[in-house]
């Protein structure tokens, strides 16, 4: 484990210092590929400046309410449709459907009914996190083991018993996996629905730094975002690895 | 008494892809009195795991009936309680919280569930394992926590499913051994379904031999050796002869000797 | 008869959705300007086949993403198999793949379209980074996670490292690449369609980023009820091409 730790470091710091040398032996132009020094000063620079944590502030909010609701809705369906197979069969379709859609694509039509504020943001995240969640809910229940099940019944469980004391605590880490799928999708999507149309949030932030060329405030911005998604999984992982036993 | 009847019972199971039915078990007849232990053994797929999951209730026939003190069978109850040969320990509760299962979606009331749990843990030789977790147990472990689930909703009837099957043979003569002190203890009318014909004569009063094609019975020996049982009555005569016997019956050969 | 249950009742959910979403715009429950109607839709859909219109969208994202798709299951393959087979290469490769993997990349798009200029290049170097990763990272874990058995029984027959690779792992790794591949074909739709919101290149996620700067619902829905079809077409088609090689995965016991 930490020969990978090593070596990752020493490849990280080659490109780092072929990125910044590059330049400055004139083989390709700062203005397309900034350098690290540029980018941190550009950190610095925002920071101090306090827009990020306006804009922060709204992604995050963002992020928060879509992904919450696709919890509350997405886990309780997808166990649903994991227990009843004819509801599974009727959802099925449109669900796969939406599944195979790039949720970004369903972007313009969320803005159409919703506007370009917040509600449209958090109706992507919703979409984007809740298919995986709905889906490895669903497969959680589906491959409970049968011995485990029979065992419940022959000890007198009812339907309820059933579903609470033997499908609930065996789909979780199924769950677990869908819900740390989800999160990346939801960090992608608000960032990119904030930069197809918005007045504020990170991906805002992140359009006009573009459109300018300012790639080095811009590269802040998108690593910001690469290690938020990167905090949010890993803490999923820690909780799915407590979960399975 | 009869504690339980079979009575003309036939299982069958749909056949999904194939259309029709699979016809497990046929017409058959069979009577349990109170206290026994009965081993039935037979090759795989002559219905002898179906005909346990219907006296559990768990199945339902397709046609006859099964009795329990002269009352039929239609579901799962406090009276008979099932080991399986998977052992179907949730994987999430511990050892003590395994045995707690059966007690708690029977709704136990007046004692303290776990207290009464830890007991069985004790009963089945497993003090000192009350938190471990399914997957650090060893397989011999895991059935007797399957055992002690069984045993502490107090049934009149045990059922066990190949409950050995899954374990290494000298793991499977000790485990028959320490089942057979257990049950020593309270006699409890009990089945026992295996593939093994020696853990069938050392364990049973009675061995109940099945056939496949569809599954029935084709013979019932009394098995005449003294309790309790010991490991070594297994080299005697008497269990070479029933050995003999059973393996006949059970090859197609008419025996040597009735 | 239970084999055709669940297709029958598809049929009827999609049936189902399209007669109320009709009746309900007929009724005025529902705004068509907002929702438009699947009769209207259908007549667009028409309209844009007769026209050739849709045939032009549709060939410019499906070309895109063939070329993006193709390119990562070349480098992905053999980049992943690289990292699977020297471990050091797939610790370096790592922090960047997390990059590409968790970055917003349409986020670098002004500078593709700098690069690349306005137009397919940028939609196929998006498509391209977006699904290279998947197939990467799951070819260098099939490749890594040679069963010590097979490894064993390969070299007691004296295989050498390379009859290894080309006889061994190369071959058991292939339900893990299909698996990676099934991953990297609907990230590579997604790259093209996203790309194309934002870089106009004539395909079908170009028209629905026109159409809602229109505020053309009709038309809009008509290109997104394309890829949608598309979309499943992908998926389905892989899975079922994994499920080919399923037979072909290790299972325990080994």
């Amino acid at each position: 484990m930490r020969s990978r730790l090593l070596v990752s470091t020493v490849a990280v710091t080659l490109f780092l210092v072929a990125w910044e040398i590059a330049p400055r032996l004139r083989l390709v132009d700062p203005f397309f590929t900034s350098q690290p020094s540029r980018v941190l000063v550009a950190g610095v620079d925002i920071i101090r400046s306090g827009t990020l944590l306006h804009d922060a502030t709204v992604s995050l909010s963002e992020f928060t309410v879509g992904f919450a609701l696709a919890l509350v809705v997405g886990v309780p369906v997808g166990l649903m449709l994991g227990t009843f197979p004819t509801l599974r069969h009727l959802l099925d379709p449109p669900l796969m459907a939406i599944y195979a859609t790039p949720q970004l694509a369903l972007l313009p039509i969320f803005v159409l009914w919703l506007g370009i504020g917040m509600a449209s943001k958090i109706a992507v995240v919703f979409i984007g996190a809740s298919i995986p969640i709905i889906v490895n809910s669903m497969a959680g229940v589906r491959q409970v083991e049968q011995p485990l099940v029979l065992a419940a019944r022959s000890f007198c469980a009812t339907g309820r018993d059933v579903f609470v004391k033997v499908m609930l605590p065996a789909s979780l880490p199924a769950v677990m996996i869908g819900i740390r799928l989800g999160l990346s999708r939801a960090v992608l999507g608000v960032v990119v629905a904030e930069m197809y149309v918005s007045q504020e949030g990170v991906g805002n932030q992140i359009m006009r730094l573009g459109s300018a060329f300012r790639v080095d405030h811009l590269l802040v911005y998108v690593l910001l975002v690469s290690a938020f998604g990167l905090g949010a999984t890993t803490m999923a992982r820690k909780l799915e690895e407590r979960v399975a036993r | 008494m009869v504690h339980i009847r079979i009575d003309g019972l036939t299982v069958a199971y749909d056949k999904p892809l194939a259309g029709g039915a699979f016809v497990a078990v046929s017409n058959l007849n069979l009577d349990v009195p109170r206290g026994t232990f009965v081993t039935i053994v037979g090759p795989s797929g002559c219905g002898k795991s179906s005909v346990l999951l219907a006296i559990a209730g768990l199945t339902k026939p397709a046609a006859g009936r099964v009795l329990v003190n002269d009352r039929p069978v239609s579901g799962p109850g406090r009276d008979r309680a099932m080991v399986f040969q998977e052992f179907a320990l949730m994987p999430w509760r511990t050892v003590v919280e395994n045995v707690r299962f059966g007690l708690e979606l029977q709704r136990w009331t007046g004692e303290d569930l776990t207290e009464r749990a830890h007991r069985y843990v004790r009963l089945v030789g497993l003090q000192g394992f009350e938190h471990y977790r399914p997957h650090q147990l060893s397989g011999g472990m895991r059935q007797r926590v399957g055992i002690a689930r069984a045993l502490a909703v107090n049934p009149e009837i045990l059922l066990l499913d190949e409950p050995f099957g899954a374990l290494d043979a000298q793991t499977r003569e000790s485990m028959g051994d320490e089942l057979l002190k257990i049950w020593e203890q309270d006699k409890k009318t009990a089945l026992f379904v295996t593939h093994s014909i020696d853990e069938a004569i050392f364990l049973g009063d009675t061995v109940v031999i099945m056939s496949t094609g569809p599954g029935r019975i084709v013979e019932t020996i009394p098995i005449d050796l003294a309790r309790p049982r010991t490991i070594d009555m297994m080299d005697t005569a008497a269990f070479v002869e029933y050995r003999r016997r059973i393996r006949h019956q059970l090859n197609g050969e008419v025996p040597a000797h009735a | 008869m239970t084999q055709l249950k669940p297709v029958l009742l598809g049929i009827v959910s999609f049936t189902v959705i399209l007669l109320v979403w009709e009746s309900a715009v007929r009724v005025g429950w529902l705004n068509p300007f907002f929702t438009s109607q699947p009769t209207a839709i259908a007549a667009a859909l028409a309209r844009d086949v007769r026209s050739g219109e849709l045939a032009r969208g549709a060939s410019v994202s499906v070309r895109e993403f063939g070329a993006g798709f193709g390119a990562a299951i070349v480098v992905g393959l053999s980049l992943g198999v690289v990292a699977g087979w020297f471990r050091s290469v797939e610790y370096a490769l790592d922090p960047f793949i997390w990059f590409i993997y968790s970055a917003p990349l349409i986020a670098f798009y002004p500078l593709f379209v700098l690069w690349l200029g306005l137009g397919t290049h940028t939609v196929i170097a998006i498509s391209f980074l977006l699904s290279v990763t998947p197939i990467t990272v799951n070819t260098a874990t099939g490749i890594r996670n040679l069963s010590p058995t097979l490894l064993l029984a390969a070299r007691s027959f004296g295989a050498r490292p390379h009859d290894v690779l080309w006889k061994v792992a190369l071959p058991a790794s292939v339900p893990m690449m299909v698996a990676g591949l099934r991953l990297g074909v609907g990230r590579a739709l997604t790259g093209v369609v996203i790309a194309e919101l934002f870089v106009p290149s004539g395909g079908l996620g170009s028209s629905i980023a026109y159409n809602a700067g229109l505020l053309r619902t009709t038309d809009m829905l008509a290109s997104l009820m394309v890829i949608v079809v598309l979309g499943v077409i992908c998926t389905q088609g892989l899975s079922a091409i994994e499920a080919r090689f399923d037979s072909w995965r290790i299972g325990p016991g080994f």
